[in-house]
């Protein structure tokens, strides 16, 4: 993106800023504070989906059955509904 | 970046994937330091809301939209966290410290001419974006100097589009006018 005309003073200004980083520290310090974050974090999700891995085990396959029931009695009642 | 890529770094960081995390690192930290150290003339407090910024981005990684924009989520988080530190400060940030930071030497592959040219260059747009208002410098530096277009920088800044293309086009003159007075003034000592 420019802000002006190509060629224009100010581009010309600021195209001489350079990219400056911060210290080879502090890089090294922040990158290691971070993935230790996202670690905390993975674990963190890894744990409570094997807290919840029992409980899913059988409420889905219950949720489904269900479900499954209600959609075939409404059917039904609606097929009989139409022959009564 | 590319926005493709930018959406695949953005669902892995959500995932928790540190390769995406490594990448998007790379791509931003020069570019977000350089805006707080030109922001705050400190390298001290730049490098901390440096990790502040990175901080918040792997804590809150996995509430980001799938859509959302990495760089101007950046930018918009270290520019919060500056704001913020002037309060918590009582730093008057429309005023900007004489304090330069200091930068390395030139990179190596310049003649010595060029070498010394180009730091002089560099220096008095330093100077002169320093000099200027806060508000005006911050457009300067997001758009003109880290290119986001002028919608990113509106998002960022938390105003229209309309009004900051018409604040960048004040802030342009007056970083012009200020260039233009450090150009005269040799010349006036000179004569």
């Amino acid at each position: 993106m420019t802000i002006g005309e190509p060629g224009d003073a100010v581009e010309t200004d600021l195209s001489a800023l350079r990219v400056h980083d911060a210290t080879p520290e502090s890089v090294e310090r922040i990158r290691a504070r971070c993935l230790a974050v996202l670690a905390a974090r993975r674990r963190a999700d890894e744990a409570r989906r094997e807290r919840l891995a029992p409980w899913r085990a059988w409420i889905e396959p219950a949720l489904a059955l269900g479900l499954g029931a209600l959609y075939l009695a409404e059917a039904l009642t609606r097929a009989f509904a139409v022959y009564r | 970046m590319e926005r493709d890529l930018e959406v695949r770094l953005v669902a892995r960081l959500k995932a928790g994937d540190p390769a995406a995390f490594e990448a998007i690192y790379a791509a931003y930290r020069p570019r977000l330091f350089g805006f707080l150290v030109r922001l705050s003339r400190r390298r001290d407090v730049a490098e901390d809301l440096l990790e502040e910024t990175w901080l918040r981005l792997v804590t809150h990684g996995a509430t980001l939209s799938d859509d959302a924009r990495v760089g101007p989520w950046l930018f918009t988080v270290a520019r919060n966290l500056y704001f913020s530190w002037c309060r918590s400060r009582a730093v008057d940030a429309t005023r900007s410290s004489d304090l330069a930071p200091s930068w390395p030497a030139p990179e190596r592959g310049d003649s010595p001419f060029e070498a010394v040219a180009r730091a002089e260059l560099e220096r008095r747009v330093e100077a002169a974006l320093a000099r200027l208002p806060l508000r005006d410098r911050e457009l300067l530096l997001l758009v003109g100097v880290e290119g986001l277009n002028p919608s990113e920088a509106a998002a960022v800044c938390g105003v229209p589009a309309v009004t900051l293309r018409a604040r960048l086009h004040r802030a342009r003159e007056k970083l012009a006018a200020e260039m233009n007075r450090d150009r005269a003034l040799p010349r006036a000592k000179a004569g």
